[in-house]
Order: structure tokens, then C-alpha cells, then sequence
């Protein structure tokens, strides 16, 4: 197999998974609650943090590595043991990264349910102030607080993935695929249940729903848990995969912005446009990313600036002449 | 506690305070919060930039050239983006999304604009301090009279032009109630269209102003937006005046509190400066969501019972 496509076509597999991951968790927030939910990036950055804090912690005391080592400063010699480890003992690796993924989600629905808890009963505007600024907060004290995740340094994060030896990158491609296939059954299930019918209701019209005596707040943080606790999954699998966590990656406008775009492209409501929007503006983005350096030295300034204007261009421009993307939501 | 930090202070706290009036006055009129606000302040700083590598002028004499540029931006924005998005019948929430696709676009059109810069003249440009430009009045830097001298007179400024002026008067009318006044003669689209030109002015003001005292670089505009929205909700997000009030508040304990805090626990705080608007915000919506305003009517209110 030429390995050159091969690397392009795992890489594009598994950005769509995990970006699927979060447009789900925003699709349950947004598309069927109407939860503008614009600091996603803060539930995905928890996830990754978590990981980034714990997981090589937790294999340091596993395996009693010298505690004289610390896991953020001799982090490449720390990483290395316990990935000999990892290789020797695979069924140990798979459960620490379980237990590690557990441990992100719960620590990520609290921080986020804490997060917006001030701001959950006001209105949408102030509710997006909040998060705005708690996505922000995260980041910072993530490039900060060094012990976290080794500050803008970042951490490396032992390779769960290497007992498939030099099948690594299609296996974690495949677990990542499953997982995300996984997220999208039980979410289907979960907007086909009365309770997203629920969800439906208290985005059409709250005071109905108070009407019957349900309390939009209680569903409100429900559905907040939830998403976070998708969103957390993504971040987990996403510093899984790259085996390296940096507070500093987890910014607003990857995980953010492109959601939200992903979002409306697909069509908000639905899980199946959102794996349609995925798909296409994933393929686009990578193309585009991979094609770049071509475009290098040509102009007088770096091209990266042209992608948040791509982004917030095509972000206005399908608000406003296709707001219910391509695949409208059925009643 | 050193001099150096209370210049900072009160030089942080008027420019927070000409941003959050700005926040307050689109919030009240066009009822979206501009999450592009940070954005303005931002073209602001590096409009003294040009004005200084570039033009070789004063940045103070500049002054009003930014606020007239942002102020434009600002409108032009207006009237594309949210214009489009509100004849094709966009919901608030997509246009405040756009908002920040907007915040987005002028980042990056910002960065170009230095990259360029860099490349042409050979001028870096990503952290910019002006300090050494300054001019000295009576021991003190001049940065410090001139932010305050400004915030107050533009505040006050605004407090005439609500109170006195005809338009003033409508643009209350607007903010009370759109449609009756609509109903009653009053231009909504005018006086929407000068309050998002009045809002680009302050920020970009306040941003030119920036950089005398603070360093700027381009991610700036974001980072204080999180204080300028801790202001506003402060203030109660209801009325010029909370605004005013909450600008100072939040500036004073931002650096201040971080300064106090700092020289107590040690200098590793100062990383976290951001967090302290933050909480601030977080305990007046848990608190006293209607903000200081709603303290002080509330107030108001019982003591009007009380003498009945």
C-alpha cells in the first residue's frame, strides 16, 4: 500500500471521527436544544487536559517507576518506559486508557456543568458571554499551570495504541472509527426517544414546556452534561491518537468555530447531516491544509491567516442563505 | 503598593471603561451583545502602530483617526454582515455567531496586515509597546491623564448627548421600546446605525490609546474582551452609567488584585490576571443578575416605599 495515501486517508478517517464526535455533542446542545453552545472547545479541552494530567500518572504508580522522576519534566524518558510496558502488558494499557477516558468524562461534565451553571437560567446571550470567557479561562490555565499538562510546552502521553506494533496508525484509525460510530447510534437513539422530543419542545417554545409541568433548567443541564461529556470523549480520543496533549490546541477556532461551521453546513437537528457536514467540510479542510505549503513564499504573508477567513466567511455566508444546511431537519 | 501599578490601574481601568460603555450602548440599542468588540480595540492599537513605523505621528494626534476608522469598520460592518443576515431573516443567535466570524475575519485580516508590514519594511510587529513615545507631565506619564481626561470627557459627552440632544432622546426611545418608537417617528435604522459607529469609535479609541501604557499584540482584542463582558454584566448590561461604573470596578480589581495578590502569594499569580474578571462576572449573574444598576434601583425603589 503506498504508505504516503495511506497516512492522508487515516489522517482525514480520523479527524472526521472525532470531529463527528463534537459535532454531535453541538448538535444536542444547539440543534435540538437551541443551547448556543459556542465554547465547546472548554468541554474537549478538559477531556484532553484530563488525560494530559492523569493517564501518565496513574502508569507511573502502576508500574512503580522511580518517584524521583517527575512526569512533566523528564516527560519523553517517563513515556518511553511506560510504553515498553504498554507493549509487554497490552490488556493493562487498554484498561488504564478506559479507566482514564472515565475518569475525563466525569471530571469534564462537572467542570462544565460548574462552567455554566452562573449563566444556565439567564438568556442566550448571557449564556454565551460565559462560556465564551470559560473557554478562554480553560486555556489559560492550561498554558499556565504547568503540572497540568506541561503549559505550552505540552505533554507527551503514553501510546495505548502501540500493541498493534507497526499497525499502529490503522488500528487507533479503526478504534476511533468504532467509537464515533458508537456516539452516533446512541445519539441517533437518543433525538428519536420522548426525551429528544423533549429537547425539540424546549427549543420550539420553553413556556409550553413549563406548561406541563417539565422544568426547562433540569433538561437545560441535562443536555449540557451530556454534550460535554461527548465532547470530553473527543478531546480523549484526540490526545490518544496524537499520544500528546497542549493546552495551547485547544482554541476556539478548531474546536469551536469549524464545529459550529460543520454544523450548519450539515443541517442543524440532525445527526445525519451532521456526519454529512462533517464529511465534507473535514475532506475540504484537510485538502486544504495538506495543499498549503505549495501556496508558501508565493505570498507576503503566511497563509494561515486565509483559513479563519475562510472559515468566518463561509461561516456568515450559510447563515444567511442556507441556514437549514443540506440535509433540513424532517418533522 | 508601587506607583507603576496604580498608573496601570486607573490607565486599564478608563480604557476598560470606554470599551464596556461601547459593549453596552450596541447591546441596548441593537440587542445583541458585539462579541467583535475586542476586534476594534485591536484595529485601534495598530492604527497607532501605523501611525508610529509607518506615518512617523504622534500617536495621540492620531487619536481621532482611529476612532473615526474603527468607528467605520464598525458600520460597514453593521450594515453588511448583519444587514444581510437580518433581511434574509436570520435568528439572534446566528448573528451573533456571525459576530464572531467577524471577530475572526478582522484577526486575520489584522495579521495579514503584519505579516505585510514585516515583510515590506522590516518591522516586527506582534508585541508593541509605545511607552518611550510618551510624553511627561509633572512626574507623571502622560498616558494617564490623557485616558482619564478622555473616558471622562467622552463619557460625559455621551451623558449630554443622551440627556439633551434630540437624538439622545430618541436613541432612549429606541432602547425603552423599538417598535414604539418606530411607531412614533424615530429613525431605528439611524439611530442603530450611529450607535454601532459610536461603539467602533470608543474601542478603537480605547485600542489606540492601548499600546502608550500596555503591551499589545494581536490576540489582545480577545483576551479583554472576557473583562469588557465582566464590566458590562457588572454594570448590568441596562444602562451607559452601570457600564461606566463596572469599567472602573473591573479594571481597579483586575490590576490591582492582581498586584495585591501577587506580592502575597507570589509572582506565578500574575498568569492567571484573566480569571479575576471571571469570577467577578460568575458572582454578579449568581448573585445580582441585573448587575450594579439593579442594586442601586433596587435601592431606589424601597426607599421611594418606605417614604410613601
Amino acid at each position: 500500500m503506498d504508505s504516503l495515501l495511506f497516512l492522508i486517508i487515516s489522517d482525514i478517517v480520523v479527524y472526521i471521527g472525532i470531529y463527528l464526535i463534537v459535532v454531535i455533542a453541538l448538535n444536542l446542545e444547539y440543534g435540538c436544544t437551541g443551547i448556543p453552545n459556542i465554547g465547546l472547545s472548554f468541554s474537549v479541552a478538559s477531556g484532553a487536559l484530563t488525560v494530559g494530567y492523569l493517564m501518565g500518572r496513574i502508569a507511573m504508580s502502576m508500574y512503580s517507576i522511580d518517584s524521583s522522576l517527575d512526569f512533566v519534566s523528564d516527560n519523553s524518558y517517563v513515556c518511553s518506559l511506560i510504553n515498553a510496558e504498554f507493549r509487554s502488558y497490552p490488556l493493562n494499557a487498554i484498561l488504564l486508557s478506559l479507566v482514564t477516558m472515565l475518569i475525563a468524562i466525569i471530571f469534564s461534565v462537572f467542570i462544565s456543568l460548574v462552567a455554566a451553571y452562573p449563566a444556565i437560567r439567564l438568556r442566550a446571550d448571557y449564556l454565551m458571554m460565559t462560556l465564551i470567557a470559560m473557554a478562554e479561562a480553560i486555556r489559560i490555565v492550561g498554558n499556565a499551570y504547568t503540572p497540568i499538562a506541561g503549559g505550552t510546552l505540552g505533554v507527551q502521553v503514553p501510546d495505548i495504541f502501540s500493541f498493534f506494533g507497526s499497525f499502529r496508525y490503522m488500528g487507533a484509525t479503526v478504534i476511533i472509527l468504532v467509537t464515533c460510530i458508537a456516539v452516533f447510534v446512541i445519539a441517533e437513539k437518543i433525538t428519536r426517544s420522548p426525551f429528544g422530543r423533549l429537547l425539540r419542545a424546549v427549543r420550539e417554545n420553553e413556556v409550553s414546556v413549563e406548561s406541563v409541568g417539565k422544568s426547562v433548567n433540569r433538561i437545560r443541564i441535562k443536555v449540557l452534561a451530556l454534550g460535554s461529556a461527548i465532547a470530553a470523549l473527543a478531546g480523549v480520543l484526540y490526545s490518544f491518537y496524537f499520544c500528546a496533549v497542549v493546552a495551547q490546541a485547544y482554541n476556539r477556532t478548531d474546536w469551536s468555530f469549524w464545529p459550529w461551521l460543520i454544523m450548519m453546513v450539515g443541517g442543524t437537528g440532525n445527526n445525519r447531516g451532521a456526519a454529512l457536514g462533517t464529511i465534507i467540510v473535514i475532506i475540504a479542510r484537510r485538502m486544504i491544509i495538506f495543499s498549503k505549503y505549495y501556496f508558501t513564499g508565493l505570498l507576503p504573508f503566511d497563509v494561515i491567516w486565509l483559513e479563519p477567513i475562510l472559515l468566518g466567511v463561509s461561516l456568515i455566508l450559510i447563515m444567511a442563505f442556507k441556514p437549514q444546511g443540506i440535509l433540513p431537519e424532517k418533522p | 503598593m508601587d506607583i507603576v501599578v496604580i498608573i496601570s490601574a486607573i490607565v486599564y481601568a478608563s480604557i476598560l471603561s470606554l470599551l464596556s460603555t461601547g459593549f453596552t450602548l450596541v447591546y441596548l440599542t441593537a440587542k445583541i451583545p458585539n462579541f467583535a468588540h475586542g476586534s476594534f480595540a485591536t484595529i485601534g492599537i495598530y492604527i497607532s502602530f501605523t501611525a508610529v513605523y509607518v506615518l512617523g505621528v504622534n500617536p495621540y494626534l492620531f487619536a481621532p483617526v482611529a476612532f473615526i476608522l474603527t468607528g467605520t469598520t464598525a458600520l460597514l460592518i453593521y450594515l453588511s454582515v448583519l444587514g444581510l443576515l437580518r433581511k434574509r431573516g436570520a435568528s439572534l443567535i446566528s448573528q451573533m455567531i456571525s459576530l464572531l466570524a467577524v471577530e475572526m475575519i478582522i484577526s486575520a485580516v489584522l495579521n495579514i496586515y503584519l505579516d505585510y508590514i514585516q515583510f515590506t519594511e522590516g518591522i516586527y510587529s506582534r508585541s508593541l509597546l509605545l511607552r518611550y513615545i510618551d510624553f511627561n507631565c509633572l512626574g507623571l506619564p502622560g498616558i494617564l491623564i490623557v485616558s482619564t481626561t478622555v473616558a471622562l470627557t467622552l463619557i460625559l459627552s455621551i451623558h449630554l448627548m443622551l440627556t439633551r440632544t434630540k437624538f439622545g432622546i430618541s436613541m432612549r426611545a429606541t432602547v425603552e421600546d423599538s417598535s414604539l418608537a418606530a411607531i412614533l417617528g424615530v429613525n431605528i435604522n439611524l439611530v442603530t446605525s450611529i450607535s454601532w459607529f459610536l461603539t467602533g469609535g470608543l474601542a478603537g479609541l480605547a485600542g489606540s490609546l492601548m499600546p502608550m501604557w500596555f503591551q499589545g499584540d494581536p490576540q489582545i482584542g480577545y483576551r479583554i474582551l472576557v473583562s469588557v463582558f465582566a464590566a458590562s454584566v457588572l454594570g448590568g448590561l441596562s444602562s451607559i452609567y452601570g457600564a461606566i461604573l463596572g469599567g472602573y470596578i473591573i479594571g481597579l480589581t483586575e490590576i490591582l488584585g492582581t498586584a495585591f495578590l501577587s506580592d502575597v502569594i507570589g509572582t506565578w499569580v500574575t498568569s492567571y490576571r484573566l480569571l479575576i474578571p471571571l469570577l467577578v462576572m460568575c458572582f454578579t449573574l449568581l448573585l445580582m443578575p441585573r448587575g450594579v444598576v439593579g442594586i442601586i434601583e433596587s435601592l431606589r425603589m424601597r426607599r421611594y416605599k418606605l417614604s410613601r
